[in-house]
């Protein structure tokens, strides 16, 4: 069957589902940080297939995974840093210890 | 041709896009997601983004995995340690939720009939997309662009500033 836009929604949506279920399941903050990336690839992959498939020549398509890709790479420097300096105090990345802010 | 590398490459993305999820070891998460994000930019070749797929093979993998990496070989005995694992019924009540996302997703994109045998078009190139991203015009993007530079500034000195130890003066300069 050749590939057509709904074949690149379908995957784009189980690897976002995936990414869900990481987020919901891991307990420790760079795996977390790997399934958030997960979510963004999935997102970018959707604006490329409806470029691709819907839109032709308007270059937004292509703009915008442009820029989720440099925002992953902030929120990646940010939240290593972040790690870092957790691993720093408490020497542990598990989420559920880290609940110093928890109201 | 292109169908058959389709259907490789998506069941190869999904395979390393589920190692990621289910990894016990942090290092072996990383390598995966390395995996998926090739497998993502051998799709983004296959719909006729060249520049996309190239810019996701050095940012991404090149960069931000590389980064991951060496934070996960700072931070703990990788190759050594499990993590712990979410009791069974967070897991169970996870998958409940991801199942529903994805069916929702996937029934709102498959009752919005985008037609099916809609053929495939020319994708943008790079000339486009540089024009797009610096002109000021209708469908022009130099706001976005302008503030994503001062994001990514912004993330920088953030994450130096975060990540430095507590005592440290960054302002102070080398020379005395």
């Amino acid at each position: 069957m050749h590939p057509g836009l709904e074949h690149y929604l379908i995957l784009s949506a189980l690897i976002f589902s995936f990414g869900v279920y990481g987020l919901l399941t891991r307990r420790n903050l760079v795996a977390m940080l790997l399934c958030v990336e997960l979510v963004l690839n999935a997102a970018a992959l959707n604006f490329v297939a409806f470029h691709r498939f819907l839109f032709k020549g308007d270059p937004a398509g292509t703009v915008f995974p442009i820029l989720i890709i440099a925002v992953a790479a902030a929120e990646a420097a940010v939240a290593l840093a972040i790690v870092i300096a957790l691993f720093r105090h408490r020497r542990n990345l598990d989420v559920r210890a880290a609940d110093t802010l928890r109201g | 041709m292109e169908t058959f590398a389709f259907w490789m490459i998506a069941a190869y993305t999904l395979f390393a896009a589920y190692f990621v999820v289910t990894a016990r070891n942090l290092f072996r998460c990383a390598v995966g997601l390395a995996a998926t994000l090739i497998g993502i930019a051998g799709l983004y070749l296959l719909m006729d983004a060249q520049f996309l797929s190239s810019i996701q093979i050095a940012v991404y993998v090149g960069g931000v995995v590389v980064l991951v990496v060496f934070a996960v070989l700072m931070v703990e005995d990788v190759t050594q340690k499990e993590f712990l694992r979410s009791p069974l019924s967070r897991c169970l009540l996870a998958s409940v939720v991801a199942e529903l996302l994805l069916a929702i997703v996937g029934g709102t994109m498959l009752s919005q009939g985008f037609g099916p045998d809609r053929p495939p078009q020319a994708s943008a190139q790079v000339r486009e997309i540089g024009h797009a991203l610096l002109s000021t015009g209708p469908g022009g993007f130099v706001l976005p662009f302008e503030v994503i530079s001062l994001v990514l500034v912004a993330a920088l000195v953030g994450a130096i500033t975060v990540a430095g130890k507590p005592g440290d003066d960054f302002t102070k300069g080398e020379e005395d």
